[in-house]
């Protein structure tokens, strides 16, 4: 429990210092770090994210459309409430722990253990305004990007597939959906998505300058403790979310009076 | 250059005044044996450290901040007496060269050189290309093949050159380098030695210091 609430406490020290040295991204160390977070999370992840995308817009409206043998209203309007408010943040959530989750904490457990983070101590350079603060804002930046991207793949794939399958035109099918989706479906999806990247981008950066030892057998460690926190945080913040915006979380069982 | 023979650290110590000693560190209640005591200018030799005392040594000037049983003088200035502010601007005055050169394995020699200075001096870096290459000058054969490798494909003496040219970049009044020798061939060895000269060139009134480990248990 102990070792929990420090955790915790690490984690939010580190958010206060990510929020107060912001300013270090304008030095060009910093900010040439901030570029190549934001290829390797959101660049690079794009092909595999538009991939996952497809299956998962094609999938929702096939099964819609064979096991609900719902009309084409309904198969947009459950895209419209899954794909663009819960799943798509968290597909992408997924895909980043799994990438740059790893590679975050591994990166930096390894550079505490072989001694660069002290090399960096040397310099007078903070790791953390080096390491963190690219490393939180990239990761989120590209969360958010990512997201953008499962919401139109899976939306557009998914409306593309009931136009073949349905008896609705493609353009009945895309004005639908422009009735059903509001802006602030998609700004709601882009702020939860920010700070799911964040989140996870704070645990992993924490598990990677904390590994618990000092061998070569504290990285994996590192990297399963900030996987699975990352993980559990972004379930947490998924549910706070839904109960501040909708009041409502597990499916209605939990239901505030807003 | 000078070595810091115990026998002449005699003759300083802890009634001496700071004034004109670049580091002084000195274990309390004194101990004779165990005093380091360097004046200011010019390049000096601490050997016969075991590891504990080096760590112990380089910590305390890292952080300006020595341990309560022990005195620490840097650039003529006790650190006792000393506020945060005053400790941070004598740290800024100190380098600290480590005899793997502390460089960063995922940046190449250019990137790991230029580092500290896009930190700490980011408007300096437009002429920083010309000085890189004005120190690189007869101690690489090649230095722009240097300046591209990463740290796993470069040699002991390349990565000692990468984190020397990285601190004499700052100008520092202090330089702390730690095992110069260690690793190298006998080639290798010479051109190391040529490290304090080519500092103290660039920087006269400077002091260049080196830690060696003393060998065996």
């Amino acid at each position: 429990m102990i070792g929990v609430y420090r955790e915790f406490e690490g984690c939010m020290k580190l958010l206060g210092h990510v929020l107060r040295r912001l300013p270090v991204l304008a030095l060009p160390p910093v900010a040439e770090s901030l570029t190549r977070q934001i290829y390797f999370t959101g660049a690079s992840a794009t092909a595999g994210i538009v991939l996952r995308g497809a299956f998962i817009g094609t999938f929702i409206i096939a099964y819609v459309i064979d096991v609900l043998d719902a009309n084409a209203a309904l198969a947009i309007k459950i895209l419209v409430w899954v794909v663009l408010r819960e799943i798509g943040p968290l597909i992408a959530a997924v895909l980043v722990i799994q990438r740059s989750g790893t590679a975050v904490t591994t990166e930096l457990a390894l550079m505490q253990i072989s001694g660069e983070v002290a090399s960096l101590r040397q310099m007078r350079i903070d790791p953390r305004d080096y390491l963190v603060v690219p490393r939180v804002l990239g990761i989120a930046v590209s969360t958010a990007a990512l997201t953008f991207f499962v919401q139109v793949i899976a939306v557009g794939g998914g409306i593309l597939l009931s136009s073949l399958s349905i008896e609705a035109s493609l353009g009945e099918l895309v004005s639908e959906f422009f009735v059903l989706a509001s802006p602030v479906d998609f700004v709601y999806a882009m702020i939860k998505s920010f700070l799911f990247g964040a989140a996870i981008a704070l645990v992993c950066c924490y598990h990677g300058l904390h590994p618990p030892g000092t061998s070569i057998n504290a990285v994996p460690k590192a990297a399963i403790n900030g996987v699975t926190q990352s993980t559990l945080l972004v379930l947490l913040l998924n549910v706070v979310f839904a109960y501040l915006v909708f009041g409502q979380v597990l499916f209605g069982l939990v239901t505030a009076k807003l | 250059m000078s070595q810091a023979e115990p026998t002449a650290q005699r003759d300083a110590g802890s009634a001496a005044s700071p004034q004109g000693v670049a580091l002084g560190y000195e274990p309390r209640p004194d101990r004779a044996s165990e005093r380091i005591w360097i004046p200011i200018g010019g390049s000096h030799c601490v050997p016969g450290l075991s590891e504990f005392r080096r760590k112990s040594l380089v910590s305390a000037v890292l952080e300006v901040d020595p341990s309560p049983q022990t005195r620490l003088v840097l650039l003529g200035v006790d650190v006792d007496g000393l506020r945060p502010a005053g400790r941070a601007a004598l740290r800024r005055r100190i380098a600290y060269l480590p005899a793997d050169g502390g460089l960063l394995s995922n940046l190449n020699a250019w990137e790991n050189i230029v580092l500290p200075i896009g930190f700490h001096h980011p408007r300096q870096l437009h002429g920083v290309a010309a000085r890189v290459m004005d120190l690189l000058d007869g101690l690489a054969d090649d230095p722009r093949a240097l300046l591209a490798k990463l740290p796993e494909r470069m040699t002991p003496y390349e990565k000692k050159l990468t984190g020397y040219v990285r601190i004499a970049l700052e100008k520092p009044d202090l330089v702390l380098a730690e095992e110069q020798q260690g690793g190298l061939d006998s080639a290798e060895r010479a051109a190391a030695n040529r490290f304090p000269a080519a500092y103290l060139a660039r920087c006269p009134g400077g002091t260049y210091v080196q830690l060696e480990i003393a060998s065996g248990p």
